[in-house]
């Protein structure tokens, strides 16, 4: 466990490179933002300083990424048709969005189910070739869990609103949700596909005490290495240089040449 | 005199004439466009709209459900055949090994598709299929004859199901190993194109390897 809450660690520094670096690969002064909607049982409206960003919002919905510039949101969640007046059911002043992030807003319950926005920073580093990036929130009103993957913990002690990530082989996971230090089953289990090369984000939202948790699922794709190299061939079948045979004879004959020119030279001098 | 004078002349036009006329009438190692140059998209792509507009009026975001769900997956290649030079070779996927490399199929009669990467019949990015020219132990290798590929030859693709995929070779390049352009071979964007990899130039036995790779690269033919 120690090595993965490192590991953890290690990916919250790299988080902070990778956005460093990926500065001047994105437009100037924008960042890629999606929504996440994981409050149960409210279609909402979104605003971002004033204007509708989102509407008829459901549940268990994600938006595509768009690019909003860079600056401060004041962002306001009105039940579906009742904004922008008046008092809204989830409210953030004052958010923040850098340039060049890759930025996930999630609108959930806290752990004792007060409708919250919580904005999460993607990490979008480069991964190795062959490996995917996991990356788990709590975002229900539930007590602190474990996440497994085969009835192993992967991660431990997850509580709202906060985030554990991890780079693991590319593949698919068969994971569960339990209380934490326990194996009382939270959530699931379900399989979730690892793609190469992606940030695969699993959400846990809903309520313990409403019985709806579930999981919602984010990839960003576009993370990936490559391969070092290509290792293709030992034998020397086809090395691309003059063959023995012909070096062989290619020898002889210059060494021919070498005696025929010596006779030649002292016949003459004769 | 007049003797030696024959045989000297004779030894010498053996002694240069073997090599030249063996680089003169050696298949050339390099033909058609640059590997590199395919499908790749341009290094200055212009500003997005939605990036570059100092929006006054935010834009209107989609939703879909972020239910987990099943991915959906092109079918795996499972052929690949070049009739031209003799190509038939069972495809298998393959991934990379602990250094990072892409692992190549051991046994040589196979080639591997780069799993992780774009499969044949994506709509973007290169489709990469290597495999052994040779082994110590088991003598020549499926790709062995692709270097005498020639620009226009169709090389079929197979995939998972029967689909045969069509492409017509549009470049072969021989590149050192230690330079080979893995981020523009292996792209996941740009226009679809398939990539043959195996390995050529001078065989460095110390290494018990080849110095260079030998890259072809191939467009899909639309189906008529």
């Amino acid at each position: 466990m120690r090595s993965l809450r490192t590991l953890a660690a290690a990916g919250a520094v790299a988080a902070g490179i990778g956005i460093a670096l990926a500065a001047p690969a994105h437009a100037a002064g924008t960042s890629q933002v999606s929504v996440l909607h994981g409050v149960p049982g409210i279609t909402v409206d979104v605003y971002a300083n004033g204007d509708k960003l989102l509407t008829n919002f459901k549940p268990g919905t994600l938006t595509d990424p768009v690019a909003l510039p860079e600056g401060t949101y004041d962002l306001k969640v009105f039940a579906a048709g009742k904004g922008p007046g008046g008092t809204p059911a989830i409210e953030a002043d004052g958010v923040k969005v850098p340039s060049g992030a890759n930025i996930t807003v999630v609108a959930h319950l806290d752990a004792d189910g007060k409708p919250i926005l919580t904005p999460y920073v993607n990490d979008t580093s480069t991964l190795k070739a062959g490996q995917a990036r996991l990356t788990v929130r709590h975002d229900a009103a539930a007590p602190a869990v474990d996440v497994r993957a085969g009835g192993k913990p992967v991660f431990t002690n997850l509580t709202n609103p906060n985030e554990k990530k991890a780079d693991l082989p590319a593949g698919t996971v068969n994971a569960d949700v339990v209380l934490a230090g326990t194996s009382t089953v939270a959530i699931g289990p379900a399989d979730v596909t690892l793609k190469e090369g992606t940030n695969t984000i699993v959400y846990a939202w809903g309520s313990a005490q409403d019985k709806n948790l579930k999981l919602a699922v984010q990839t960003i794709a576009g993370l990936h290495g490559n391969p070092g190299g290509v290792p293709s061939g030992t034998g020397g079948l086809v090395d691309d240089a003059l063959p023995l045979p012909l070096v062989a004879l290619t020898v002889l004959a210059a060494g021919g040449a070498l005696m025929a020119g010596r006779r030649v030279a002292v016949t003459r001098r004769r | 005199m007049r003797r030696w004078l024959v045989v000297l002349v004779a030894c010498v036009a053996v002694a240069v004439g073997v090599p030249v006329a063996w680089f003169a009438t050696r298949p050339p190692a390099d033909a058609g466009v640059p590997v590199t140059s395919v499908g790749i998209l341009g290094t200055d792509p212009s500003p997005s709209p939605t990036g570059a507009a100092p929006a006054a009026r935010l834009p209107t975001l989609t939703a879909r459900p972020a239910a987990p769900g099943a991915t959906t997956t092109s079918p795996s290649p499972v052929r690949l055949r070049i009739p031209a030079v003799g190509v038939d070779a069972a495809v298998t996927p393959v991934g990379v090994d602990g250094r990072g490399f892409m692992v190549i199929p051991r046994e040589v009669r196979q080639v591997g598709w780069y799993r992780y990467g774009p499969a044949p019949g994506d709509p973007a990015g290169a489709a990469v299929v290597a495999g052994h020219v040779d082994a110590r132990q088991q003598g020549a290798g499926a790709l062995f004859p692709l270097r005498g590929v020639e620009v226009g030859n169709t090389v079929t693709v197979t995939v998972d199901g029967g689909r045969d995929l069509r492409y017509r070779v549009v470049g072969k390049q021989t590149i050192v190993k230690q330079r080979l352009p893995v981020e523009r071979l292996f792209a996941r964007d740009g226009a679809p194109r398939l990539v043959l990899i195996t390995c050529g130039g001078p065989f460095v036995p110390e290494l018990s390897s080849y110095r260079d790779n030998l890259v072809v690269v191939a467009v899909p033919v639309a189906a008529s």
